[in-house]
């Protein structure tokens, strides 16, 4: 699984823990890595994601039906599922403040074997790191 | 002239200079199967 998720664009490094199944992939600076491909990736590999956090730091920007998200690449954002902590996000949206934010990006639900790849992923935001 | 050309350099260098900052800093799994 280390190589096959290694050899995803965007990936610079994967640390895999066998004793509590922990993996840590450390993205490449040219923004590339896409965390739904990796979920993919990992299926693939014949193993069972049954949750992903990310970091990641951006802009939080709202969409045309007035959700938040976060803008992590001029063409990519996540959509923030709404909490105490997106809610205090909401002033932010649209302005130039940079946000770091570590959030769950997906978790597997009870009695299913695999998600839906093409299923959008959401950010449950868990912690505001930074605002600057 | 030139003043000119250097307030809008300086312009969109500081529009362009947050979102190149943006971006995924860490992603972490946990998995389960793993043998």
């Amino acid at each position: 699984m280390k190589q096959h998720l290694g050899r995803q664009s965007g990936v610079q490094n994967v640390e895999v823990s066998l004793l509590n199944g922990k993996v840590d992939v450390t993205p490449k600076e040219d923004g590339q890595i896409d965390p739904a491909q990796l979920l993919k990736a990992t299926y693939d590999s014949g193993v069972t994601a049954a949750e992903m956090d990310m970091t990641a730091r951006g802009k939080i920007v709202k969409d045309s039906s007035g959700s938040l998200a976060i803008q992590v690449e001029p063409n990519r954002s996540f959509a923030l599922a709404p909490n105490e902590l997106s809610k205090g996000l909401e002033s932010l949206a649209d302005t130039q403040t940079m946000v770091t934010v570590r959030g769950q990006l997906y978790k597997k639900s009870a009695g299913k074997k695999r998600a839906d790849p093409s299923a959008p992923l959401k950010l449950l935001i868990l912690e505001v790191q930074n605002k600057e | 002239m030139n003043r000119k050309y250097l307030a809008l350099l300086v312009l969109f260098g500081s529009l362009a200079v947050p979102l190149t900052l943006a971006q995924i800093t860490h992603i972490e799994m946990r998995v389960e199967g793993m043998t």
